[in-house]
């Protein structure tokens, strides 16, 4: 499955990038995760419940982060398993500083996803997955709202 | 022929039970202290097993065993050959890979089992599945059949050189010399999809090791219980007798049911035996669609050399077949191809070469049909494209090329699933087009009502096909028939019976030579402890070849019927006669004596009986066939398209068939119902997806669409013919497959005509509304 | 231990009291608890209908519904239709027609047209086609089906 978009964030790009580069930040973004912990500076390990049509499963992963060119780009990694099947992806994000405080987030990825997942959840997955990542992005934005006015 | 049950639209003796709920089906059998059965199965399709932590899972309350390859130690083997290929045809190459009961150190394919749970229920079962840790390394997966094929791909099995599973080329006559006496030579690449059999009911397994009495009761729904039997009796080392495979109501089969020596069958008797205890599996959709067999996916390249007058010259088909992950069943798919690619027409010169290979897929094996709806598409397909190239009529360039009745019995020169060179034995192919354009009005159709139609801004469209089915293959089933001593007969074969009637049929067979009440007639099938010998149910065998084993037990019974009654009534044997029941005295009924006492008179049990005499009026017999008959057809279909929604309604649909004789015309045209809405599917609603990694996409009725009253045509108009076959007493030929074989062609050209301003090409043998919006989208540039 | 809830189910004119998990599904109530085999179950996803059963008259997916929610409402399987000796028109008219094969789906078509039949004695053939339409059949093409439920409304009417 490719997942591709972009989306323009009211902030600073060092904002912005820092707050992709933090778990808390995350783990309320993503819509069902359940924990991420920080195991190491680039490794993170959590646990999401996902519903996907007649799916409703808990999966458990390690989230990555390589390539790391702060504040302009990093590479997300994900590798996710449970009973209902396993996602395995890697995603670019690019952050570009649009000058006005705001930054635009370009991201590209390409996810495998296997099991249940894949053999009765397909039709829905794509659907599934735009919903969360919209939703994750509007989280995201109230954070950074919250962050950027602390500052 | 008919007589007075032979022949005659008899009602169902099954009927009632099945109708009433009463039926027994695998899931309906309940033994005390019965213990479920689950299985994990991997997510990947191509992978390295690392580790398989059970210990948890082992933890789980109501969870008494929970096993991975490891645990079975020297009892884990790769299955059997099921069947093996043709050793006849000179030059081929197979490679077998059975089917690994249990995946031990790579997965090959995603469903494949890992870990099996063994608990109180079925829902503790699969509670502790959550608990095992399965963890794997993937590797790329193999999926695409012509990269698979080639050296540098990624290999399912790393002992082979590549993922080459057969290679096998035939000939007859010389193509390329034909090729050079062509006016027009057409090429294609076609594609035949993979479909289900998708039966209502899953499949199931149910075994009970009984430690007292040394035996093995097993409940199965198989199609072949006595290969089965042999099966288990070989893997757990006892004698054949010691196992009793008993199929209980099947709710269909349609070829998936056929397959031996998978997870269930293997592991779960060592199970039984090992804790002593019954032990039941029952299938679910999900694990129906990933790990029970499926069939078609084939990549055909084929060229036609024609004359300019329509008169095919030769044909050229190379074509690549996915045997999935292993190879159990052989050839037998794709050998059905190349018979039935040419079986239809005259075809001086064909030359067929199958490269069949292992892809990270489940394996294929038979679904009704069987590599016959693959080679009569193909066929028909390059009949069309040479139409267009020739501007013929579709239906005109397939009457010149049929084959007449008189050039039967015709050998092919392609050697078969059967391992004997084909033979076409009978039938009216001309004869079965000629009726069928005349049921379907093809002139008024092309000359008013499609122009009308047009005019009018709706889009109609005809597709007209021939085909055969290769039915009533070997090698042979048998049969017992006894007469009680209430009078009333009991039958025993060896197949069992998912469906067709086969307690009705048999009935009747024997009810017409014995001249008692077919309701007086017991059909035993699938019960390996009333008969033992026999191959089983698929090919559409049934009826013909165990139909004929019944019909040969029958005569002889009725035989000794005479002998023993003229015996008791003190008359010669010409002078006895069979009334209903009983036997009587030619031209006085009044000195008789009914069939059970004469029973009870031919099994004394005191006083001598004479030396060559066998007790009871009881016989066994068995037909073997030289090789398999050929049933034949022709059908139309009729659709209406709109070219916005690309709907598709099926206005008319047609068909007329050839099988011979029939013994039920109510269940001969059930089942040629059921086998159309079953083409339907495949050519328009129903698709087997893999995805580049080997995830199955399609693992529910909500991804796998199957055909709904609303998607058949109002009527399925049927049309017969009858040209006995000179292969059995009774001129029988099969009829189980006919329906699904020329639905899809017929349906596709009927498409192609419909959209005849788009000019399409279609190469796929199943579509949906968006591969058609691409096929005019492609074509309009 | 897993919670267990009391329910009462009127099935087939008898009530059933029973200790059930808050999961059990009124399919597997059905068949393994009550012993009533007659219901099949084909796909446990709601798609192919043979698992149908009367839910207070109402035909419905047993495989969807737990049997703690069927608790205080009237069940009907085909159980309660006819016995082999004693058919309802309906299973007779599917005997006569050869609308069956296998049978395994059966049931849940019978249990879908008794319902439609009572609301609709006289239907057209698209009409029973609409009627049976969430129901799939695997063996027999669904015309003769049609045949006979148009058999059994000529029947049910002329009683
Ligand atoms: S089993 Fe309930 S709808 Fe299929
Ligand atoms: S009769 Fe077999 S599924 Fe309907």
């Amino acid at each position: 499955m490719i997942i591709e978009g972009e989306h323009t964030f009211k902030g600073p790009r060092e904002v912005v990038y820092d707050m992709f580069n933090d778990p808390n930040a995350l783990a309320t973004a993503v819509p069902g995760m359940q924990k991420l912990v920080k195991v190491d500076d680039t490794h993170y390990e959590g646990a999401i419940n996902l519903r996907i049509g007649p799916i409703n499963a808990s999966f458990a992963g390690v989230l990555s982060l390589s390539d790391e060119n702060p504040p302009e780009s990093c590479t997300l990694n994900i590798d996710g398993k449970g009973m209902a099947g396993f996602a395995k992806g890697v995603g670019k994000v690019h952050f570009t500083d649009l000058g006005d405080n705001s930054t635009l987030l370009k991201y590209a990825g390409d996810v495998n996803i296997g099991g249940t997942l894949a053999s009765v959840g397909q039709r829905m997955i794509d659907s599934v997955a735009k919903s969360m990542i919209k939703s994750g992005l509007e989280k995201l934005e109230k954070t950074l709202e919250e962050r950027w006015q602390q500052k | 022929m008919t007589g007075k049950y032979f022949g005659q639209p008899i009602k169902r003796l099954e009927d009632k039970h099945l109708l009433s709920g009463r039926a027994k089906f695998i899931d309906d059998i309940e033994i005390p202290g019965m213990l479920h059965a689950a299985f994990l199965r991997s997510d990947y399709a191509h992978a390295i097993i690392k580790k398989i932590d059970v210990s948890e899972a082992r933890k789980h309350p109501g969870v008494v065993a929970v096993y991975t390859a490891e645990d079975f130690g020297d009892y884990w083997k790769p299955g059997p050959l099921q069947v093996p290929p043709p050793t006849a045809i000179k030059g081929s190459q197979f490679n077998a890979r059975t089917l690994v009961p249990i995946a031990k150190g790579k997965v090959r394919f995603s469903g494949e089992p890992v870990a099996i749970v063994i608990a109180e229920s079925r829902y503790i079962a699969e509670d502790a599945l959550e608990d095992i840790i399965f963890d794997a390394e993937p590797l790329p997966a193999v999926i695409d059949l012509e990269k698979a094929w080639e050296d540098t791909s990624v290999k399912v099995h790393d002992d082979l050189p590549s993922n080459l599973a057969a290679l096998v080329k035939q000939e007859a006559g010389n193509y390329e010399e034909a090729k050079k006496q062509a006016d027009v030579v057409v090429s294609r690449k076609l594609y035949a999809d993979r479909v289900a059999g998708a039966a209502m009911e899953n499949r199931g397994f149910v075994v009970n090791w009984d430690e007292r009495n040394q035996e093995m009761v097993v409940w199965a729904t198989t199609q072949a219980p006595l290969p089965l039997r042999i099966a288990i009796a070989g893997k757990m080392n006892l004698i054949e007798n010691q196992v009793r495979v008993i199929t209980p109501f099947i709710g269909g089969g349609f070829g998936p049911k056929i397959m031996t020596s998978q997870a269930d069958d293997v592991l779960l008797p060592w199970i039984s035996m090992k804790l002593n205890k019954p032990i039941k599996w029952l299938e679910d959709r999900r694990e129906n669609f990933l790990a029970t067999t499926s069939e078609r996916d084939q990549v055909h390249y084929c060229e036609i050399a024609l004359k300019k007058d329509g008169t095919i010259l030769g044909f050229k088909d190379v074509f690549y077949h996915n045997t999935g992950a292993y190879d159990p069943y052989g050839m037998t798919v794709p050998l059905n191809t190349q018979t039935h690619t040419v079986s239809n027409y005259r075809i001086p010169n064909f030359y067929t070469e199958i490269r069949m290979v292992f892809t990270n897929e489940m394996v294929v094996t038979p679904v009704r049909g069987a590599g016959r709806p693959e080679g009569v598409f193909v066929m028909e397909r390059m009949m069309d494209a040479a139409a267009k190239e020739l501007k013929m009529d579709p239906a005109e360039i397939r009457m010149k090329n049929l084959l007449k009745p008189e050039e039967f019995p015709l050998k092919t020169g392609i050697i078969g699933q059967d391992f004997v060179e084909g033979v076409l034995d009978s039938g009216d192919y001309k004869g079965n087009l000629v009726k069928l354009l005349e049921m379907v009005e093809y002139e008024k159709f092309r000359k008013e009502i499609q122009p009308q139609a047009r005019k009018e801004g709706k889009h109609l469209g005809i597709g007209v096909v021939a085909f055969t089915e290769g039915t009533a293959v070997g090698p042979y089933e048998g049969a017992r028939v006894t007469i009680g001593n209430n009078g009333k007969v009991s039958v025993a074969t060896g197949i069992s019976t998912q469906g067709q009637g086969h307690f009705t049929v048999f009935a009747q067979i024997v009810a017409e030579q014995l001249n008692v009440k077919v309701e007086d007639v017991k059909v035993i099938t699938g019960d390996t402890n009333h008969f033992h010998w026999g191959a089983g149910t698929f090919a559409s065998r049934g009826a013909t070849i165990a139909g004929t084993a019944i019909h040969n037990a029958s005569v002889l019974v009725r035989q000794k019927i005479f002998a023993t009654a003229s015996k008791f009534l003190g008359v010669p044997e010409d002078q006895v006669e069979l009334c209903e029941g009983s036997v009587c005295v030619k031209g006085k009924p009044e000195i008789s004596i009914s069939l059970g006492e004469l029973a009870g008179k031919a099994n004394p049990m005191r006083g001598a009986v004479e030396a060559d005499v066998k007790p009871g009026l009881e016989a066994t017999a068995y037909f073997a066939p030289p090789h398999g008959a050929t049933g034949s057809g022709a059908c139309a279909i009729i659709v209406d398209v709109d070219p916005e929604t690309l709907k598709i309604k099926i206005d008319r649909l047609v068909l007329v068939h050839d099988c011979g004789t029939v013994i039920n015309p109510l269940l001969l045209e059930g089942q040629i119902q059921g086998a159309i809405s079953m083409g339907i599917g495949n050519a328009f609603y129903e698709k087997i997806v893999y995805d580049e990694n080997g995830q199955l996409l399609t693992a529910s009725f909500m991804d796998y669409l199957m055909p709904q009253a609303t998607d058949m045509p109002n009527k399925m108009e049927i049309g017969h013919l009858h040209t006995s076959s000179p292969l059995n007493p009774l001129g029988m030929k099969g009829v189980g497959e006919a329906g699904a074989i020329p639905t899809p062609p017929a349906f596709v050209q009927a498409v192609e005509d419909a959209l005849i301003e788009y000019n399409l090409d279609i190469a796929d043998s199943n579509l949906n509304p968006s591969m058609i919006f691409e096929y005019m989208h492609r074509s309009k540039k | 231990m897993t919670k267990l809830f009391p329910v009462s189910i009127n099935v087939n004119g008898q009530v059933y009291e029973r200790q059930v998990e808050a999961r059990l599904l009124l399919s597997d109530f059905l068949r393994h608890e009550l012993g009533l085999m007659g219901t099949h179950v084909g796909c446990e996803h709601g798609i192919c209908g043979a698992c149908t059963v009367l839910f207070d008259g109402e035909a419905v997916r047993s495989c969807l519904i737990f049997s703690v929610q069927a608790s205080g409402h009237e069940i009907r399987t085909v159980e309660s239709l006819g016995t082999p000796e004693n058919l309802h028109p309906l299973q007779e008219a599917f005997s006569e027609k050869h609308a069956l094969q296998c049978g395994f789906c059966t049931p849940g078509f019978l249990m879908t047209l008794v319902p439609f039949l009572e609301q609709n004695p006289h239907p057209t053939d698209d009409e029973v086609r609409e009627a049976i339409d969430g129901n799939i059949c695997r063996c027999t093409g669904y015309e003769k089906i049609i045949e006979a439920a148009q058999e059994a409304s000529k029947k049910m009417s002329s009683r």
